[in-house]
């Protein structure tokens, strides 16, 4: 080829690349979706004025019907300037802008043409879009003006849109009082669920609780970067394993919350028991088995209630709503003592009601058989794996009361909790001392209640 | 109807008043005159030379990298100046800044597209152009000075990129940063973490890794330091350079060797220009569909408390990140690319060949053409390694291999010399030891007048290698894969070492060929390093805890 064809081919081609570019560019995926709804709600308007009678009002109609037909095409966006969010969500959606559509409202019924449902509740009415912006409660990336990642379903955008009842998380935020809230009915039963189950008693929420395992007071920022992909391809949700990438919207924090109540979190989290890759044993999970006292709907609403435990987001106190001071309900010592044990959480480690201690990873139960250098690695990790939390009525019976109460002030350390094997994986998990956690009289209770359920030894000693 | 007289038509607008004040010459006539006139009479052009020769306009001579380097840098600063419209340098603002460029810009996502990708071609660019000048010996008296110019001008190119790097304010801009400057911490002297820093008063708040910083950490002034520098400072500088360095070429004249002694130059116009031309318009299309279909990264926002795993250093400087695995962060990061720059700028005074100027010649010029391509070589099968086989925890992960299997971690490490290496004298031994190896493999190649036979050489070291290797495996203490670590790392580091330099530069003068060798073991201790902690777990060979200075 000749210079004087490559001087003409190359500028044609690089006039070619740029008007492919600006057509790229311009035609933006948002475009037909906004295009469409014009389209849609002028029609709707023109059918309107066809069958209305009045001919000022028909003709207003027709006017209105074409002014919409033509409207503009351009990224629509809500500034939630409290909130700090600027939401474009209402380019494609937008039978949800105001601007474009006043009243709200509209029949149509599919995403994202739809008009927002329930804009007549009070809960619609309480957060006007102008000052919440759809990201406050919904989550997703608000900036984006493509499907995917506006929704938040692309890699490296970490709080995707939530999913069904998930939603009430937001609620969580600035509801204190989310707990007697109409509409956040769902994350009110997760906190009761995470309390019945005494997940409080490991896991504190702003510093109320246990401090054995993480305070999940802003567990929904956790960055992704802390948990390994490794672990999230072990889980299993509805028996089904999660696809096996990041971008799909399936490793996301609520999954991952999920995966310890619907998995036995041994199995998401083996870390290294064997010293295969570390140089020390390292112990998998700590956490209990739920997946037999928790239904999958049960486990949904903690997530919920979890989705809105965060820090990063920082809303202003105006926005918060203060709950009102929960009242002890006033009871004998025996049932108060029952009533505490509940409160803390201890049910989480010794079981409910007290009545079984849960699985402890190279804990010691009567289950096991005593420790044997011969053993292989699985019957090892058999033996470890039926460690177990001690069953508190077994042992209250060789306790006083003042030596209980101590005991509970003092926790057990790390280094004091009885092992199956010695040169079994590290850390154990222990029993966090509650001094100045549980009140001087919750504790008296607490101790009572415990020597009541104690089995009386019948050896005759 | 009359006729169209083009002719006539194009004299007329030639020879207007307001045509003849912008541009100078008369009618177009095609003469030598003319073509000459072209050059000299218009400023952007008239830093060419007029005439060429012939050699100079082949691709396969120049491979148009010079010329390739400047048109993205032309492109660099068109689109980096578009991009500046939009972009605010505040960690509250950057992000969203970029993330507004990529959703609602018009032509936003292209723009930085194109301007991240073209300052990555830039930088291969700059780099081929480099070796191509360095094959045909054009840096060679009397270019000796904008080969210089050259070098600094590719240190620059890569800081510009570098700089560049921090400006989305993403996971990977921070972290890619922050392993960049921990580097520069590790400086002797100046960095905190570096020999002899602490003894000198250094601390982590007023280092020189303070000053690049501005802060402790990488944050609000970091973000503003390296945006200065990166649209500012570092852009002038490297405008300044470039007229000098195109200056220079005018002046010492293209390096291209004539064909034949009584061959006639060709005109720059438009032979030259021509090609300039369209190496430009290649390039730009090249980038510009690139950058249609590739999108820039982008990660999560810039979050200090949460480091990512593996945190990489942009890709040009991941082979010293790779080097972290065998040496401290002194050497790694501050000895060694000091001693490239420095070894590039000092090669065309020690290199004293006077062959192969304007040419391709291997055969003229075996010892230079080899060492230099092998540094080459090492650079970017550094950061092939650094870049495509390091997973979490820089673990080795094969291509195959999914970054969510776990690795063992690496073996447990010892050291040969020093107060925790083989007896409690050892590091009074190791430093005598250590000088004495390299002095007599520094003067050794030179003291042996007679040129050995380098087959017969070779056979005999590999020889002896293999028969320790032998050993080794029988007494069990080493492995085959050992013993192949053993004989290629030993058997590359004598041929390039010490075969090579004893057959090409004994016959050189004293100076010269000290620093020559200084060179060439440097970068055999890459080979050698890895070599040890490859087959034997060596972390250092010498290590002198107290100044912090570990080998």
């Amino acid at each position: 080829m000749s210079y004087r064809k490559a001087f003409i081919v190359s500028n044609a081609l690089m006039l070619a690349a740029f008007v492919w570019a600006f057509a790229k560019d311009f035609y933006a995926p948002w475009r037909p979706y906004q295009a469409k709804y014009y389209q849609m709600a002028a029609d709707v308007m023109e059918k309107q004025a066809a069958v209305e009678k009045d001919p000022t009002k028909a003709s207003n109609l027709m006017a209105e019907a074409r002014k919409m037909r033509h409207s503009p095409m351009e990224i629509k966006q809500i500034i939630a300037v409290d909130l700090g969010r600027f939401d474009r969500c209402v380019t494609c959606h937008v039978g949800m802008d105001e601007y474009t559509n006043t009243t709200l409202k509209n029949d149509f019924t599919e995403n994202p043409y739809k008009a927002h449902p329930k804009v007549d509740t009070a809960l619609i009415k309480a957060h006007p879009f102008s000052k919440f912006g759809c990201t406050s409660c919904h989550s997703g990336q608000g900036l984006a003006t493509q499907v995917e990642p506006a929704h938040g379903w692309v890699k490296h955008w970490e709080k995707p849109m939530l999913k069904g009842v998930t939603i009430q998380g937001s609620c969580v935020k600035c509801h204190d009082n989310f707990e007697t809230l109409k509409g956040a009915e769902v994350a009110a039963a997760g906190k009761k669920l995470f309390n019945r189950h005494g997940c409080q008693g490991c896991h504190a929420i702003n510093g109320r609780g246990g401090v054995t395992s993480v305070d999940l007071g802003d567990i929904a920022d956790k960055p992704f970067e802390r948990i390994s992909g490794y672990n999230f391809m072990r889980v299993r949700i509805d028996g089904k394993e999660l696809a096996n990438e990041h971008h799909d919207s399936h490793w996301n924090i609520q999954n991952w919350i999920l995966a310890h109540l619907v998995n036995d979190p041994v199995e998401v989290t083996p870390n290294d028991p064997f010293a295969h890759l570390n140089s020390e044993p390292i112990s998998p999970s700590g956490m209990p088995d739920f997946t037999k006292e928790i239904s999958r709907a049960e486990a949904d609403a903690i997530v919920a209630y979890l989705s809105g435990m965060t820090k990063e987001e920082v809303i202003p106190y105006r926005y918060h709503v203060a709950a009102a001071p929960v009242k002890e309900p006033a009871l004998s010592a025996v049932a108060h003592g029952k009533f505490v044990y509940a409160k803390y959480g201890c049910q989480g480690c010794h079981g409910l009601d007290a009545k079984q201690g849960r699985r402890r990873f190279n804990g010691s139960s009567n289950a096991q058989k005593p420790y044997d250098e011969k053993m292989s690695e699985t019957e090892r990790y058999e033996q470890m794996n039926i460690g177990a939390e001690p069953t508190l009525p077994d042992l209250m019976g060789t306790y006083t009361h003042e030596e209980l109460v101590k005991k509970i002030e003092a926790g057990v350390p790390a280094s004091d909790a009885t092992r199956w094997s010695l040169k079994g994986p590290m850390p154990m998990v222990y029993m966090p001392a509650w001094r100045g956690k549980i009140s001087k009289q919750e504790l008296d209770d607490l101790a009572t209640w415990l020597l009541s359920i104690a089995k009386k030894d019948d050896s005759g000693f | 109807m009359p006729t169209l007289d083009l002719e006539k038509i194009k004299k007329e607008i030639i020879d207007s008043q307001l045509w003849r004040s912008v541009f100078r010459g008369g009618v177009w006539k095609d003469t030598p005159r003319d073509r000459a006139g072209h050059i000299i009479g218009n400023v952007w052009l008239h830093l060419h030379p007029v005439k060429l020769r012939p050699r100079a306009l082949k691709w396969t001579y120049t491979w148009g990298m010079g010329g390739i380097s400047f048109a993205l840098y032309l492109l660099l600063t068109l689109t980096g100046v578009a991009l500046m419209f939009y972009y605010r340098p505040t960690i509250g603002l950057a992000y969203r800044d970029i993330k507004d460029l990529e959703f609602a810009v018009t032509l936003g996502m292209f723009l930085r597209n194109a301007h991240r990708w073209a300052a990555q071609a830039m930088i291969i660019a700059v780099i081929a152009h480099m070796v191509r000048v360095f094959l045909t010996g054009a840096y060679k008296k009397p270019r000796e000075f904008n080969w210089g110019i050259g070098v600094l001008l590719l240190t620059l190119t890569l800081f510009l990129s570098f700089t560049g790097y921090l400006l989305p304010w993403d996971q990977l801009a921070i972290w890619a940063v922050t392993v960049g400057t921990n580097m520069a911490g590790a400086t002797p002297v100046l960095g905190n973490e570096g020999p002899l820093g602490a003894l000198v008063g250094m601390r982590i708040n007023n280092d020189v890794r303070f000053t690049l910083l501005g802060g402790t950490m990488v944050g609000e002034n970091t973000l503003l330091r390296f945006y200065v520098m990166h649209c500012v400072a570092v852009p002038l500088l490297v405008g300044i350079l470039l007229i000098l360095h195109f200056w220079r070429i005018r002046k010492d004249s293209f390096s291209a060797a004539p064909y034949t002694a009584t061959e006639e130059k060709v005109d720059v116009w438009p032979h030259l220009v021509k090609r300039e031309y369209i190496a430009a318009a290649g390039t730009t299309l090249f980038i510009m569909i690139w950058s249609i279909l590739q999108n820039a990264p982008l990660e999560a926002i810039a979050n200090p408390n949460v480091t990512t795993n593996p945190s990489k250093a942009p890709w040009y400087f991941v082979g010293l990140q790779e080097l972290l695995v065998y040496f401290d962060p002194w050497i790694a990061g501050v000895v060694m690319p000091g001693l490239i720059i420095v070894g590039l700028v000092a090669i065309p005074y020690i290199d004293t060949n006077p062959k192969g100027v304007g040419y391709y010649a291997w055969k003229e010029r075996p010892f230079a053409n080899t060492l230099f391509m092998l540094g080459v070589v090492m650079w970017f099968v550094l950061i092939y390694i650094g870049n495509s086989l390091r997973g979490p925890n820089y673990a080795w992960y094969w291509p195959w291999e999914s970054w969510y299997m776990l690795k063992a971690a690496p073996a447990p490490t010892w050291s040969v010399f020093g107060p925790k290496g083989a007896g409690s004298y050892s590091m009074l031994i190791g430093i005598p030891l250590m000088g004495a190896v390299s002095a007599a493999w520094m003067l050794l190649p030179k003291l042996i007048q007679k040129e050995l036979d380098g087959k017969k050489t070779m056979g005999a070291f590999l020889g002896l290698v293999a028969v320790f290797a032998a050993a080794g495996l029988a007494m069990g203490k080493m492995g085959a894969a050992e013993g192949g670590f053993l004989l290629f790392f030993l058997g590359a580091s004598f041929y390039f070492g010490f075969v090579l330099p004893q057959r090409h530069i004994r016959a050189l003068d004293w100076p010269r060929y000290l620093v020559t060798m200084i060179l060439v073991i440097s970068t055999m201790s890459v080979l050698l390093k890895m070599c040890a902690r490859l087959a034997f777990n060596i972390k250092y060979v010498l290590t002198i805890p107290s100044i912090s200075m570990n080998f």
